[in-house]
């Protein structure tokens, strides 16, 4: 049951940090602190412009969680250039054109098997 | 001095503790009434119930040691009452502790003639979350209001950090061996920020095995030699190891050292006179292999973040046992790397937790109330900063604000923008700072007219210097599932505080009224997936005792789970069918640890490690017999901890407790090896299988990390390494599955495939139905509503009743 349960989609673009502080990706790491320092106070005391930012899926809303966890991620390295690649290449969701209905014949064949699913 | 903040750090040690304070410009280390500025982990309790703390309490471990306890921070969290006859009476870990406590409080108030309500405390890396919320419990115990949790290498960090020259970029090592634990630590600074790049560590390895490596040789030169697994002889031993220890510390600085006791040890009815010589040379010979075994820990936790030895731009000493110039002189040697010098390894982990607590804005002193003079205006901002230009934002209370307001910094030399004050009273600027210094600012506001308009606060101040981020969580936390599995709520690192709720469902009905009936949901820590390899640290019971109305089969569960800044836990559960909410979390309680039970495990693992061999060298997995090899070595020392445990000593128990998991847990990966072949299998099917569903279906962010993984499957292929490799091959089917579940044909699948199983489901009737609206679904191409129905389908499927009991029992899923 658990291998079949397919995992959630990936909620990589709209909690990507930079989105979260509202910086470039090229933004330093001083800079990253000092944004994510000003966004906190500004969450604690109620400032409206805080409490909502943009992403390629929207608005969504700013919580002093988010903003945590994203100064965390961007302070790994490693963590750090996933993020970037994530917002560089940030798709227009929701413009996009939908995916062919059928994979192909040949790759369906042994294919979900391949991924763990039951046959 | 009184409008001076005051920042309170407590080391609370194995074997001593210490407080520092810093008033934004200096650390101080707190002296106690001897004027040493560490006291002993030490309490005795006396005939009247009177409390000896410390130093003084340290004298009476030979003569009285019935009614003194040391060492008993190993046993928070375990719940277990240590006994004092003459008093007749016991005490919890936490209630000794709070005692420890206490007398630092004490000293601060004598010293500095404030008292103080909120400190840091330090807590070792490696602490379980009941352990963090006996210390927490110590804290309120001796009166303090509020108290933040750090770990101590981070602690040590901080303070070795602080005082560093310039904000030279590099990597440094923390070497920290205690009492009972050793931990490294590898940090890097840059930009005036502390950022902690990985942790290991060996929580068996510490200043004790140094003295029982002296005391066991001491001990074999005797007439008549006594045994650790015997009671009778616990007395005689402890005896000899105090000598060990104090020979040890005149060893740190001559060659030759006296073993003499004043009475003679009394061994299986037989007077043994004790009258040894022991040399610096001897004791080295002993100590080596364990010195050896922290910086082989050093030398792996280097490697995994790709440093080699000589890479180091510093190492810092802390803890009793690295005094020893030989731990020095080898550490240095084999790491070839400098040891920084001039800072003290026996409180650098206070003067931390005191430099953390002003980062953390926690002025130690008690909240004076002051009556507002002027106009009120909340601030935020940075009580330590490593920017050297902070914002600072404020808002007014109150209708009608004034409409300007600028900082003018103490020294006259730097004055802020004018910022304008919004209708709703908010207003944001920045401030300049100086290097490493404390600055304080006067606010000056401005009314619509111009006319100075009195603030309070009237003025901040903030320190510039070099700051850590929030507190990473240790360990990674989460629900254990029906199935066996866990659910990952806040991943190790996870900065605190943190908070996460994710939606279950309940396996079986909770009946109102019926008290057998009770929804478990286990809250569990560990890094693996499997929940039996985790730790349980907490359960929420749902009692049919306890429900307004009887909780359905399927029913969603709303669980919350939340840790503080101090790595407290809390947890709630919103069942919203009932629309009632669950909080009390239970059994937050090491658990106990039985010799006979411990026995079997040890048994039964050993077994399984002479499978796992013989299946290793067969397929040539050079890194897991490495990992094997490692854990034969911990079995061993769990089987002293286990014969010691039946001489009465709680703490080995726990530490063989603590051993056996963490063997069992290396196990289960090493296990992973069993299955090469297949898994080596498996994952090239994956990998095929991804580059064609994300190549067809995935976005462009997803196409470039799916080659990321790709590259690391090779490695890990070309490095035997499963355990890795299974990794990977979860993130590329993690990839695919993100992929093709945007494709509707995704759900037919799931939808055919769960319909197959309709049979034998819980609630029949209801799962036909689902499945005929699923049929209805797929004819009008409606994919949203296919998809609730499939997921509500899987909710009716029944669990296996192995995997739940893995799961501790979880009623959820």
């Amino acid at each position: 049951m658990t291998a079949a349960t397919p995992t959630a989609p990936s909620t990589s673009l709209a909690d990507n940090p930079f989105f979260v502080l509202g910086i470039a990706t090229d933004a330093s790491r001083i800079e990253v602190e000092r944004e994510a320092q000003k966004l906190l106070g500004m969450l604690e005391l109620g400032f409206a412009d805080a409490a909502i930012y943009a992403t390629p899926l929207g608005p969504r809303a700013r919580t002093a969680e988010g903003v945590r966890a994203a100064v965390a991620a961007l302070r790994d390295p490693q963590r750090r250039l996933v993020a970037e690649l994530w917002a560089r290449h940030a798709p227009p969701p929701r413009h996009a054109a939908a995916p062919p209905r059928e994979p192909g014949p040949a790759v369906r064949a042994g294919l979900r098997r391949a991924l763990g699913w039951r046959p | 001095m009184a409008d001076t903040p005051l920042y309170v750090g407590i080391d609370l040690g194995t074997t001593n503790s210490a407080a520092a304070v810093f008033d934004g410009e200096r650390v101080n280390v707190v002296r106690n009434a001897q004027g040493a500025t560490v006291t002993p982990s030490v309490v005795r309790l006396d005939k009247q119930g009177r409390v000896t703390v410390g130093t003084r309490a340290r004298r009476y471990l030979e003569q009285d040691p019935t009614n003194t306890a040391a060492e008993f921070k190993r046993l928070m969290g375990t719940g277990k009452p240590i006994e004092f006859p003459a008093a007749a009476t016991t005490r919890r870990p936490e209630e000794l502790s709070a005692e420890i406590l206490k007398a630092l409080r004490q000293d601060i108030a004598d010293q500095l003639s404030v008292t103080i309500e909120r400190a840091v405390i330090s807590v070792p890396a490696l602490f379980e979350l009941p352990q963090s919320a006996a210390t927490s419990e110590a804290a309120r115990l001796a009166g303090f209001a509020r108290v933040e949790l750090l770990q101590e290498p981070i602690a040590s960090a901080l303070a070795a950090g602080w005082r560093a020259d310039g904000d030279g970029a590099g990597s440094w090592l923390v070497f920290d061996l205690g009492g009972g634990t050793f931990d490294a630590s590898l940090l890097e600074t840059r930009d005036g920020l502390l950022r902690v790049v990985g942790h290991d560590g060996d929580n068996f390895l510490g200043g004790r095995d140094f003295d029982w490596a002296i005391t066991e040789h001491l001990a074999s030169q005797l007439a008549h030699v006594p045994r650790r697994n015997a009671p009778e002889h616990a007395g005689a031993l402890r005896a000899l190891r105090m000598a060990a220890e104090d020979a040890k510390i005149e060893l740190s600085r001559g060659d030759k050292a006296q073993v003499a006791l004043a009475q003679p040890l009394l061994i299986d009815g037989q007077e043994v006179e004790v009258d040894l010589e022991l040399d610096r040379a001897t004791v080295e010979r002993l100590c080596t292999p364990l010195v050896d075994r922290a910086i082989d820990v050093c030398v792996r936790l280097l490697a995994a973040h790709g440093l080699g030895t000589g890479q180091l731009a510093r190492l810092v000493m802390v803890g009793g046992p690295t005094v020893m110039p030989m731990v020095r002189a080898r550490v240095a040697a084999r790491l070839e790397a400098g040891i920084a010098e001039g800072h003290d390894p026996m409180t650098l982990v206070a003067q931390g937790a005191a430099l953390y607590a002003a980062t953390a804005a926690l002025d130690g002193r008690a909240v004076q109330v002051a009556v507002p003079a002027g106009r009120q205006v909340w601030l935020q901002y940075p009580a330590v900063s490593s920017d050297l230009t902070p914002h600072v934002v404020g808002k007014f209370i109150g209708a009608d604000p004034p409409a300007k307001v600028k900082l003018v910094r103490a020294d006259g030399a730097w004055t802020s923008a004018e910022a304008t004050v919004a209708p709703d009273g908010t207003w944001l600027t920045s401030v300049a700072l100086i290097p490493r210094r404390a600055c304080t600012f006067q606010l000056e506001a401005r009314g619509a007219a111009g006319e100075l308009v009195v603030v309070s606060p009237s003025s901040l101040t903030i320190v510039q210097g070099l700051t850590i981020g929030d507190p990473p969580l240790s360990r990674t936390l989460g629900v254990a599932l029906a199935n066996g599995h866990v659910q990952t709520y806040l991943e190790r690192g996870a900065p605190l505080p943190a908070r996460r709720t994710f939606t279950h469902h309940t396996i079986e009905t909770v009946a109102k009224g019926s008290s057998d009936s009770v929804l478990r949901i286990p809250i569990v820590q560990g890094e693996l997936s499997q929940a039996h390899l985790c730790r349980l640290v907490g359960t929420l019971d749902i009692g049919g005792d306890a429900v307004v109305d009887t909780v359905p089969t399927g029913a969603a569960v709303e669980v919350t789970i939340e840790l503080d800044r101090g790595g407290r836990l809390s947890a709630r559960a919103l069942v919203p069918a009932i629309g009632q909410m669950f909080e009390h979390v239970a059994q937050l309680l090491v658990p106990e640890a039985a010799p006979e039970g411990l026995e079997a495990s040890l048994r039964d693992l050993r077994r399984q490690l002479a499978d796992l061999r013989t299946d290793a060298f067969r397929h040539g997995l050079g890194q897991v017999i490495e990992k094997l090899d490692r854990l034969e070595s911990r079995l061993a020392e769990a089987e002293r901890d286990i014969d010691a445990a039946h001489g009465g000593d709680a703490d080995a128990a726990q530490r063989a407790r603590r051993a056996l998991l963490d063997v069992d847990g290396t196990m289960a990966e090493a296990d992973l090896a069993r299955k090469w072949p297949e898994l080596d299998e498996q994952a090239r099917h994956a990998a095929i299988s991804a580059s064609s569903i994300v190549g067809m279906y995935g976005t462009e962010a997803e196409r470039a990390l799916l080659q990321d993984v790709m590259t690391a499957m090779d490695k890990a292929r070309r490095d035997k390494d499963p355990a890795e490799l299974e990794r990977q091959m979860r993130l590329a089917n993690r990839l695919s599955n993100a992929a093709y579940n945007r494709t509707p044909e995704a759900w037919e699948f799931y939808f055919e495939e769960a319909a197959s199983e309709v049979s034998r489901c819980r609630d029949l009737p209801r799962a036909q139905r689902l499945v005929t609206e699923g049929k209805v679904a797929i004819d009008r191409d409606d994919n949203a509503e296919l998809r609730r129905v499939v997921k509500a389908l899987w909710q009716l499927l029944p669990e296996n009743s192995d995997a739940r009991k893995k799961g501790f029992d979880s009623g959820v899923r």
